[in-house]
């Protein structure tokens, strides 16, 4: 029999590689178990998938299709109105995860430390990512609508504006405001995790630094954050394949408007698909994106492994 | 051989199976009806009252309402008529629909009715159903676009409701009477709906300009002069003018519907309507409207008037049920009902002078000035496309940067005119 290395969790070891039909006669109820969700995953991920780039490859006018092959790849990447989004798509990427990591971490210690009230204020806190983002997104259309809306009317009261903020009427506001919302939304989810992290970090750590002089921000520092830092580059690479791919909160409330100021890719993809009706197309940037999120894909698998691997 | 046992089974399948089928033949055939209005509270009561007496003629037929906000009416349409699941019975942008393929020709069930049910409808208003010289739709109602004043307001600030403003001088002069601390005379529409284009083609007809050429393969939004002249005293209105409320690139139909209702603007450009949906907001408002015609800079400018027609999906399984419904619904009974209640336009040309159309003087005025419209939505079957996302990008943009309006229109007339010669 051959030999053959394979990495199992990290650990390398040598197992012999069987070739014999009794060998794979003792394994087959092994695929057999995993056949189901094989198929299942075939269905609703590889089948679509295939479809989609199947799709990208015709020019799609509603129920009239031509084909084109790559034709609208190089419409796409052509398109001013594709590299607009995409950074778009960077920015409110960026922005979003670098608030979520930062309000999250912050919120996570801070629920560490409490003593009292810890449940009440973790469900308070969890309160926004329960919501449904459609539905979050619509309340949030109505709190910041200018002239009826109720943080303008609370921001006038305390006189920090003069007059009505239109919020979603400008490119730069409204994307401050989509990515607050996503924020509001997104930091609930990073805060469990990081609470969780904290949970685990050996209170003997922090006695040790203690007595050994170390300030509140020195024991954060050369304690907590080194203990967090896997799962800081974890959650922070998932939240951003998570992120770009957001749809929701920007479809509701400003359908990538104005003048195309919160045109986030997806966004781009619906409204090509559905407002333009041009498939293909849509199918193309589907293809684009999904390229993007794959490459992300492939640091966090990278990541992961060069963290669990155990040092020499 | 059976067992007793086994020939008591197979009778008692066989009895059960005669008892249910009866009840599986005689299950009603349910067409699914899909109209951005369904969602609209001035036009609930008639839609629930016209399904209850379809029904209860047509005991084989059931009508399922699906209901849907107008925002995203035409995305679950397209998504629906994709998967050829659409509704049977839809009213959206006909030649967009129809050039997609996603309407079926009516062409045999209209050639087939009564002389007196075919002639209720214009020719003009019939070419505006139709793509490719077949019928793919049957008017059912529509809408004028002209000015709608808050008579108090208009009072309150020293104007003369019986002398309306004539021209776009006589507008501004007016506007800025009706402006003041924390109200406005108007509102600018640049929010992300069709109805933001409706708006601005009123303004450029009524200049005497032109947003496309007559066969519609190229768009002059900035190559006539007159378009362009029009678009940029519009649009001045959210800015130089400023007699426009704020916020004008969020500024939709309902918004603006809201301010007029709430007294925070004297007037707005909207069709009938908005006269029903605003004493819907505000009781108040009920007797305090008139309407006139769009000012404008040249002799017998046109207005526009927007034309829904019913139509059956490509999908449908039971078109014939399907045009039973429609001709039922574009009956003179349920067009007074629309009128009167929900403040349709008729389009039928047989009611101009049934009384209870011509009982209410706002109607009147609208079916008068509607007599010198253009039908509307344009005939191009990318205008679903264009009309909610190119235009008023550019209306967004210009309002942004108003400096740049120029160039930004520019850039508009050629992105229109690749878009409709690649059609």
């Amino acid at each position: 029999m051959d030999d053959a290395t394979v990495a199992v969790g990290g650990f390398r070891g040598k197992r012999r590689k069987p070739r014999s039909a009794a060998a794979f006669g003792r394994r087959w109820y092994g695929y057999a178990f995993v056949a189901p969700v094989a198929l299942f995953l075939c269905a609703v991920v590889v089948v679509p998938l295939a479809h989609a780039f199947w799709t990208s490859l015709y020019r799609v006018r509603g129920l009239n299709t031509t084909f084109v092959g790559l034709g609208n790849y190089v419409r796409v990447l052509s398109d001013d109105a594709f590299w607009h989004s995409l950074g778009v798509s960077l920015v409110f990427t960026g922005c979003s995860v670098a608030l979520h990591m930062l309000l999250g971490l912050a919120l996570a210690l801070l629920l560490h430390a409490l003593a009292f009230a810890r449940t009440p204020l973790r469900i308070l806190f969890l309160t926004p990512w329960m919501v449904a983002p459609a539905v979050g997104a619509t309340i949030w259309l109505w709190l910041l609508e200018p002239q009826f809306g109720v943080v303008n009317y609370l921001l006038r009261a305390a006189h920090v504006v003069s007059a009505p903020v239109a919020w979603l009427g400008e490119p730069g506001t409204a994307l401050a405001a989509v990515v607050a919302v996503d924020v509001w939304r997104g930091v609930p989810f990073v805060m469990l995790l990081m609470l969780a992290g904290l949970q685990t970090i050996p209170a003997e750590q922090y006695e040790a630094a203690a007595i050994d002089g170390a300030s509140a921000w020195q024991r954060f520092r050369y304690v907590t954050l080194p203990n967090l830092r896997y799962l800081i580059v974890v959650a922070s690479t998932l939240d951003i394949i998570n992120t770009i791919r957001h749809y929701d909160i920007i479809g509701v409330m400003t359908a990538g408007g104005p003048a195309g100021g919160t045109e986030v890719l997806p966004v781009l993809l619906y409204n090509t698909a559905f407002r333009a009706n041009h498939f293909g197309e849509a199918a193309a940037i589907g293809v684009a994106l999904l390229v993007l999120v794959l490459a992300f894909s492939v640091v966090y698998v990278k990541l992961t492994r060069l963290d669990r691997q155990p040092s020499a | 051989m059976m067992t007793r046992s086994t020939i008591r089974a197979t009778l008692a399948v066989a009895f059960a199976s005669l008892a249910i089928a009866p009840s599986i033949a005689q299950q009603p055939i349910v067409l699914q009806w899909q109209t951005a209005n369904l969602t609209e509270s001035q036009y609930e009561p008639v839609w629930k009252k016209t399904i209850a007496e379809f029904e209860a003629a047509n005991p084989g037929i059931r009508i399922e309402p699906v209901l849907v906000a107008r925002k995203d009416h035409w995305t679950k349409f397209v998504a629906a008529a994709q998967a050829k699941k659409a509704p049977c019975i839809v009213s959206v942008d006909l030649t967009t629909a129809a050039y997609n393929g996603y309407l079926m020709p009516l062409d045999k069930y209209w050639n087939a009715e009564p002389a007196a049910f075919r002639n209720a409808y214009s020719p003009a208003m019939l070419s505006a159903a139709k793509w490719k010289g077949h019928l793919y739709g049957v008017p059912i109602w529509g809408g004028t676009y002209a000015d709608i004043y808050n008579r108090d307001l208009v009072v309150k600030a020293g104007l003369d409701p019986a002398k309306p403003p004539k021209t776009f001088a006589d507008y501004i002069a007016w506007g800025k009477r009706l402006t003041g601390n924390d109200h406005w005379a108007t509102a600018v529409l640049g929010g992300k709906t069709d109805t933001t284009t409706r708006v601005l083609l009123t303004w450029i007809w009524a200049n005497g300009g032109e947003a496309f050429n007559d066969d519609m393969t190229e768009a002059t939004f900035a190559k006539d002069p007159k378009s362009l002249a029009a678009i940029k005293t519009y649009l001045g209105f959210a800015g130089a003018t400023g007699i426009a409320a704020p916020a004008p690139t969020t500024t939709n139909y309902l918004e603006q519907t809201t301010l007029f209702a709430q007294g925070k603007i004297a007037t707005m450009r909207n069709a009938y309507w908005a006269v029903a949906k605003v004493e819907g907001d505000n009781r108040a408002m009920k007797g305090k409207m008139f309407v006139a015609p769009n000012p404008a800079n040249v002799p017998n400018a046109p207005t526009l008037a927007t034309m829904t027609a019913s139509s059956i999906s490509s999908s449908c399984p039971h078109p014939d049920e399907a045009w039973k419904f429609i001709k039922f619904d574009a009956g003179k009974k349920w067009s007074i009902e629309r009128a009167v209640v929900s403040n349709w336009m008729p389009l039928r040309n047989d009611l101009a002078n049934d009384p209870q159309i011509r009982a209410d003087p706002l109607l009147a005025e609208f079916v008068k000035i509607g007599e010198h419209a253009r039908s509307y939505p344009l005939p191009s079957p990318i205008w679903a496309d264009i009309a909610a996302n190119d235009i008023v990008d550019a209306v967004q943009r210009a309002l942004l940067a108003p400096d740049k309006t120029d160039e930004i229109f520019r850039d508009l007339d050629a992105r229109l005119t690749k878009k409709l010669r690649d059609i």
